[in-house]
């Protein structure tokens, strides 16, 4: 296989009208109110959202901005608030800074130079508010998550992955920027870098020391069951960046399925219960 | 046997579980499917059901033709003067806890027969060798509308089902499918191949609509034995279609490719052992 980025191209249209049908069909399978979504400004949650709006129509769909003072970012609420206008989906902005300072004075255990459990907290405070809305106006959570950082294991547990729908899932980073463009996304957001917003300063690149065009094809060869060895000699990489990749992709399994239980009696969640979702 | 029927097909999406729902579906079409006076109706892989059911498979199966739902479908069948294939998980009548992937077909006298799924995807998005038992045979069914033979879905990979019908004396084959979306560029390929390697009319009814995650891509056609597209459904969504066809096209055809004449059967021998042998 040819790890090159003619690989990752989209048939855009086919693209969106299938994800909008994908939105549209759960909302109304669930019999949900419509959807609501984190927008923190980036590419994805960007993406997302306007999505969602383009599939369930403005009225439908309520974004969450959900800032927070060590990691706030004028641009990023500048970028919400001109994709709200754009597309049209009602914007509910909540400062959790006091939410976070709460779990921070609470938690015996907590210390703040453990930057990454204390920037754990904050995904996972973003989707108690995200579920409240959801809980409290029947609606169902969108993620916004992709392929590139969800194979990566790039995210919170239980925290920004965590979602009814996510139909970013099974599109790398690049194909996300392609998508982007497609519906009308403005150019600023999608050449911003990414961030998960945990600590300031914190880029997305930088912490996965690979640029999204080579780690989006370095991971297509992993799905395609591609030898490291063959990606790292097509990608011009060294092997140990490769194989690194793979180390990190299969280490994270447990970020992104059901929790492990002991197999004991006839049919076992997570193992050999299998059960489409089927509302009532 | 007629030389020319008009055949519809319904490219339905279904509520997985939900027989009761999906035959509603079905009667719509097939009310539609009357109005313009066409005598065979066909619908999708698994459309009593749905296509992604997993472990539930086990509740919602039922015997064939002894089942409820093969009932219902025969009176509908009756009522409407109407020729009915449609897709349902089998339970084995002497083994309750074994099914099946089964296209069943219904004239307006009642129950003429059914097709077992040979090929069943265990891969990908695809778990069916976990629930269904494979078919054994390729059953060509003379009817007042055709001799007609049956697939499902990824027999269509396999070129071995469609040449059995056609020796068989199949004019017409249906195929019926849940096709999720990023096969369709095989399905398009091979469902024209099918009906042109074998000068038959082959009839592709693919499932539309998003069952937990899969869309499947619907794009049902009615092929000639030329291999061109008479009719061609709408990509995803919930479609009707239906063309008038000629079986003695099949004549024409024959002579001017005569596939069938051209056969050499000394080299099947060969062609059994060595995949015996893979």
């Amino acid at each position: 296989m040819l790890l090159t980025r003619e690989a990752l191209k989209l048939d855009l249209p086919l693209i969106t009208s299938r994800l909008k049908r994908f939105i549209e069909d759960y909302v109304k399978k669930t019999k949900a109110d419509g959807a609501v979504l984190n927008l923190s400004g980036g590419i994805d949650s960007a993406t997302a959202t306007a999505l969602a709006t383009l599939a369930l129509g403005k009225n439908r769909v309520v974004a969450l901005s959900l800032p927070e003072r060590e990691t706030y970012s004028p641009i990023d609420i500048k970028h919400t608030k001109m994709l709200a206008k754009k597309f049209g989906f009602s914007l509910v902005t909540i400062d959790i800074t006091k939410v976070l300072q709460a779990y921070y004075k609470a938690i015996p255990a907590f210390d703040p130079k453990e930057r990454l459990c204390k920037g754990n907290i904050k995904a996972r405070a973003r989707m108690i508010c995200l579920y409240y809305y959801a809980n409290r106006q029947n609606r169902i959570v969108v993620g916004s998550s992709d392929k590139s950082e969800t194979m990566m294991g790039y995210f919170t547990k239980w925290g920004d992955v965590a979602a009814d729908i996510s139909p970013l899932m099974d599109l790398y980073k690049t194909q996300v920027r392609q998508l982007a463009t497609h519906i009308g996304i403005p150019a600023e957001i999608i050449a911003k870098p990414s961030t998960p917003q945990l600590w300031p300063k914190q880029l997305a690149e930088d912490e996965l020391g690979i640029k999204y065009e080579v780690l989006d094809l370095v991971l297509l060869g992993l799905e395609n069951f591609v030898a490291t060895k063959e990606i790292a000699r097509q990608l011009k990489l060294p092997l140990k960046l490769v194989e690194g990749i793979k180390t990190r992709w299969l280490s994270s399994e447990h970020k992104r399925r059901t929790p492990l239980t002991m197999k004991m009696e006839y049919r076992t969640i997570g193992a050999d219960f299998r059960l489409p979702y089927m509302p009532p | 046997m007629p030389d020319a029927i008009t055949i519809a097909l319904g490219q339905i999406s279904c509520r997985p579980g939900d027989k009761k729902h999906n035959i509603e579906t079905m009667k719509k079409r097939i009310a539609e499917s009357k109005r313009i006076k066409a005598d065979i109706i066909a619908f999708p892989e698994l459309s009593l059901t749905g296509y992604v059911v997993r472990d539930r498979a086990y509740e919602l199966a039922e015997t064939v033709p002894n089942g409820s739902s093969v009932h219902e479908i025969e009176k509908i069948a009756k009522k409407e003067n109407i020729h009915i294939i449609f897709g349902m998980i089998e339970r084995n009548a002497r083994a309750n806890a074994i099914l099946h992937n089964t296209a069943v077909l219904i004239s307006p006298k009642g129950y003429v027969g059914k097709y077992q799924k040979m090929h069943l995807p265990t891969h990908s998005v695809f778990e069916e060798k976990r629930y269904f038992r494979p078919g054994y045979k390729t059953p060509v069914f003379e009817t007042e509308v055709g001799k007609i033979g049956m697939m499902i879905c990824y027999d269509v990979y396999f070129p071995e089902i469609a040449r059995l019908l056609s020796l068989r004396g199949a004019k017409l084959i249906v195929g019926i499918s849940a096709s999720p979306s990023v096969r369709r560029g095989f399905f398009e390929t091979l469902t024209a191949a099918r009906a042109m390697e074998n000068t038959v009319f082959f009839a592709f009814v693919n499932l539309a609509g998003v069952e937990d995650g899969l869309q499947f891509w619907g794009g049902s056609r009615i092929i000639a034995p030329s291999g061109s597209v008479i009719s061609q459904a709408k990509y995803d969504i919930d479609d009707f279609i239906s063309a008038t066809i000629s079986y003695s096209d099949i004549n024409r055809v024959q002579a001017w490719v005569p596939i069938l004449r051209d056969l050499r059967p000394e080299i099947y021998t060969s062609l059994r052992e060595e995949t015996e042998n893979l």
